[in-house]
């Protein structure tokens, strides 16, 4: 059977293309009210592409752009249950200027290797990447008449905008969304030869403080020396949040994190990620993070606290004498598996006023959509049959990589649904997926289907039930 | 006609030099910014049509930046011997952000009373320095007014770059040298020692300045995919703000003390005897403790300690909500208050090579600072001039003149010595809560006042 849908993926390759290139004419940017029409055309259009293939599909509303679900074999109990999740909706194009070809009119040009890549807003986050999983399913369904498992795909519209909207969708449905796993197709392969599974990615949390001291901003001739200076005091904690080694000083901040097991470290240690070209890329050198983990173990399995923004006193043109009355700044924490993010924030809150220097006063703003770290672990059976799955597509072993961005829906399948996800995608490095110029390899499109084919023959094989 | 005549026709003549002042105070001239650069040439011209009806010599001369004004005034039978007297203030003001915490708007000057019964004008340079200048024009107004002239020469040099550090001044002082050589110089941007003491200030500390600009990533960078590694320019530059004092406050610059004596045993011992109170002083503005050197007291540290502050800082996302991001730069503008002998060029020097010294590794740290600055001065309190303005002080608010220490820079003083001989006598109406650069920035009304009748006094003294 899989040879058969392989065979049928690239015969049909230039029939799929198209299905693609319509869907990505479709100006989904949720984030922009002047698009919620375009945004909920384009759940129409995948509505009606499933239905068309023997999909019972529907767009549920939701506090938001509306939610696309569409459900197959949704009476055979006995086959196991696989939802998949992707996203509709794209980014803003803004600056519009860079664009070397209108954004929202897919064109095939070449990637910078020279093979063949689809150049639009959404070609790589997400569109192209949620049809990889959906060409496999229909083109399968197309030869075999029926999937070895039961099917729910959701689609939603909010992803790069409020991922409130989806939480509460998923808090309402509940059970009813429950299935054996989630499979997520929104990440990226190693590099251009090597598939790759995402196992952990590192959740976040913002917090905002104001350090007050004098009740006036003062001159500093007349109080230099004697009055407190709120960005002096705020600069002071900022160099205490780490010590010599780049660990962090909060008491109670490392509470509950593990260390990645052995042969996960082993492995990310075989990837060969190096500072000269993760670092290298954005103009430094040396990692900066805990002295004690590699380069890997600190963007994908260490916390860390970041000063995202600051700022207090005279910061226009020229000269002003003066000692401020207040300093502000933004922090955010990037947590791990094991990691409470309320008790993180009040960790951080107690180390600030226990160091806060005399005379000065401090308050604190939450910021929104706290995030959980996530570790899937190693032993998942779906993660096994993707692995090896991957590795037969792509001829090179499967690698399982960290990420230190999160993906607030893994957390809300988990608390919602009590369902992992599998996170696998065929992005590359230099999609510019949030930029101008946006694109997607052909190669990544045509592959990726075939990936998945290969990762339903496992599941059929495995007869998960 | 006496003295004390002169200084009751200035009292009856007080509302309509109020009037004027007002006029002034609504003109926006802040020097910092560019924008505003046609604002401080009006409030030039508007002086210079003051000084030229009240008889004198005056106009408004061109600078690279913001326009001079000077005005002479040779009284009828002057002789070679007639005391020459040269009157310094400026007419910019510094910028009035944070405009949200301003009762009324910055240029728009209110008189009130407050609770206590004391009438104070409210407005962007009320105190700093156009209420200030404003109460020798008046005073020179009530001489010429009451008796037909000024009993002595008198040249009013009035800049508008005072709040940007000076930089057209020394040029303009070397290429005027003959025209602004006077006797003495008289500076009008000072405090009294407390509402009903007079003072002169005869130390004042130096100052420079310095920004700069700290470079982590090429990029902004996500703090989810970088955080963690990624060198945060934010971070490196709270470190070098923390280094540079050390638990007791002392700068740890190395060098930076050099040129600094130990005060005398005799002015320690005179500043003890002044009624200070610290608990005041910082409690007027809403602080306990001192965060000073230890071992020094309050005025020990504003008057004869020289200080490294950060004025401004800023970088990365700054605006509403979360952004979840690591910046490329981050920016801090500096000052040093200098005191003795320190030269500004070797401070700066010394907190560079210590700046570089202690960036974290792939921080890349630039100067963006002009340089320039002026070192402290110090005047004797035996000059003559100090004397005659003690008596003439005394005399009108009945009290001791005391000879204080100020923490600010007036910039001038030594520029004044240097280039043109002059010793300068700092008299002033300021107070300490007239909160100068701050929002609601005020001028009490009768320091306008009686600064007026105190210049009239100077004046009759000198003559």
């Amino acid at each position: 059977m899989l040879q058969a849908v392989l065979s049928k993926i690239d015969a049909a390759q230039a029939e799929t293309m198209g299905f693609l290139f319509d869907l990505l004419r479709f100006k989904s940017v949720g984030t922009d009210p002047a698009f919620h029409p375009d945004c909920r055309a384009c759940a129409g259009w995948l509505k009606g592409w499933l239905q068309a293939r023997g999909f019972e599909a529907s767009l549920q509303e939701t506090t938001g752009q509306p939610v696309l679900l569409a459900r197959w074999g949704a009476g055979q109990a006995h086959l196991p249950h696989v939802l998949f999740y992707g996203h509709y909706d794209v980014q803003p194009v803004d600056p519009l200027n860079l664009w070397e070809s209108p954004p929202f009119e897919p064109r095939l040009g070449q990637n910078a290797r020279g093979q063949p890549a689809i150049f639009a807003r959404g070609s790589a986050d997400d569109k192209g990447q949620l049809m990889t999983f959906l060409t496999a399913a229909a083109r399968w369904l197309e030869v075999a008449g029926e999937l070895p498992f039961r099917l729910t795909i959701l689609l939603e519209g909010d992803e790069e905008g409020d991922s409130e909207h989806l939480d509460r969708f998923l808090k309402a449905q509940g059970r009813a969304l429950k299935a054996d796993v989630a499979m997520i197709c929104d990440t990226e392969m190693w590099n251009a030869v090597t598939p790759a599974a995402t196992t952990s990615l590192r959740g976040c949390i913002g917090e905002e403080l104001t350090i007050s001291a004098a009740r006036i901003d003062l001159h500093s001739g007349y109080f230099g020396g004697p009055a407190t200076n709120p960005l002096k005091a705020l600069s002071a904690l900022i160099a205490k949040l780490h010590d010599a080694k780049g660990r962090i000083a909060i008491p109670g901040f490392y509470n509950g994190v593990k260390p990645p097991s052995a042969a996960r470290r082993a492995a990310w240690k075989k990837l060969g990620m190096s500072a000269k070209t993760y670092l290298g890329q954005v103009g430094l050198k040396y990692p900066a993070g805990e002295t004690a983990f590699s380069l890997a173990e600190q963007v994908w399995a260490r916390p860390t606290v970041e000063v995202n923004g600051l700022w207090g006193g005279y910061m226009a043109e020229g000269r002003k004498t003066v000692l401020p009355a207040e300093a502000h700044a933004k922090f955010s924490f990037r947590l791990v598996d094991g990691q409470n993010p309320a008790k993180v924030r009040k960790a951080f809150r107690t180390f600030i006023k226990k160091n806060l220097p005399k005379d000065c006063r401090v308050t604190f703003t939450a910021g929104g959509g706290d995030s959980t770290g996530i570790t899937i672990d190693d032993q998942n059976i779906w993660l096994k049959m993707a692995v090896a799955a991957l590795q037969d597509e792509w001829g090179t072993k499967t690698a399982l990589v960290g990420s230190g961005v999160s993906i607030p829906v893994v957390e809300c399948f988990r608390k919602h649904q009590k369902m992992e996800s599998l996170l696998v995608g065929f992005a590359r490095h230099d999609d510019g997926a949030h930029s101008p110029n946006e694109k997607y390899d052909v190669e990544s499109f045509h592959k990726g289907a075939r990936s998945w084919a290969r990762l339903f023959a496992e599941i059929g094989k495995r007869n998960m039930k | 006609m006496s003295i004390d005549k002169v200084a009751s026709a200035a009292e009856s003549a007080f509302n309509a030099s109020l009037n004027r002042l007002m006029e002034l105070l609504r003109i926006p001239s802040i020097s910092t910014d560019p924008a505003y650069a046609d604002d401080c040439a009006k409030a030039a011209d508007w002086l210079v049509k003051e000084l030229t009806a009240l008889g004198f010599d005056a106009s408004s001369r061109n600078t690279p930046g913001r326009p001079m004004v000077v005005a002479h005034y040779t009284p009828k039978g002057a002789t070679p011997k007639t005391p020459h007297a040269l009157f310094y203030g400026h007419y910019d003001v510094q910028p009035v952000d944070p405009l949200e915490l301003w009762n009324t708007k910055p240029f728009e000057p209110v008189l009130k009373k407050g609770a206590d019964g004391v009438e104070r004008i409210y407005g962007r340079g009320t105190a700093d320095d156009k209420g200030q200048l404003m109460t020798f024009v008046e005073a020179a107004r009530a001489w010429i007014t009451a008796t037909g002239s000024l009993p002595v020469k008198a040249t009013f040099l009035i800049e508008g770059e005072e709040e940007s550090g000076s930089p057209s001044l020394i040029p303009f002082l070397e290429a005027n040298k003959k025209e602004l050589s006077c006797d003495v110089a008289f500076v009008c941007d000072s405090n009294m020692w407390d509402e009903k003491t007079p003072a002169i200030t005869t130390r004042l500390r130096g100052l420079v300045h310095e920004e700069v600009e700290v470079q982590g990533p090429s990029i902004d960078l996500h703090s989810g995919m970088y955080g963690g590694p990624a060198t945060n320019p934010i971070r490196a530059l709270s470190k070098l703000v923390a280094a540079l004092h050390d638990k007791n406050g002392k700068v740890v610059i190395p060098g930076f003390y050099d040129g600094v004596s130990p005060l005398p045993k005799a002015t320690k011992k005179q500043w003890t005897t002044l009624k200070f109170s610290e608990k005041k002083f910082l409690g007027s503005v809403g602080l306990k403790s001192s965060a000073g050197e230890k071992g020094f007291s309050v005025l020990e540290q504003i008057w004869s300690r020289p200080t490294a502050e950060v004025n401004g800082m800023w970088g990365g996302y700054t605006g509403a909500g979360t952004k979840t991001v690591i910046p490329a730069k981050a920016f801090a503008k500096f000052t040093f208050r200098l005191v003795g002998k320190q030269r500004p060029e070797k401070v700066l020097k010394a907190f560079q090579a210590f700046a570089k010294k202690h960036m974290m590794k792939d921080a890349k740290i630039k100067f963006l600072g002009q340089g320039g600055g002026s070192p402290a001065s110090e005047i004797s309190e035996n000059n003559i001039y100090i004397q005659k303005s003690a008596a003439a002080l005394k005399a009108e608010w009945g009290r001791d003149t005391v000879l204080m220490g100020s923490g600010g820079s007036i910039p001038i003083v030594r520029s004044f010595k240097d280039i043109l001989g002059m010793d300068s006598v700092l008299v002033g109406f300021g107070l300490n809560d007239d909160a100068i650069h701050s929002p609601n920035e005020k001028y009490n009304l009768n320091s306008f006042q009686r600064g007026i009748k105190s210049w009239v006094r100077i004046i009759g003294e000198l003559a």
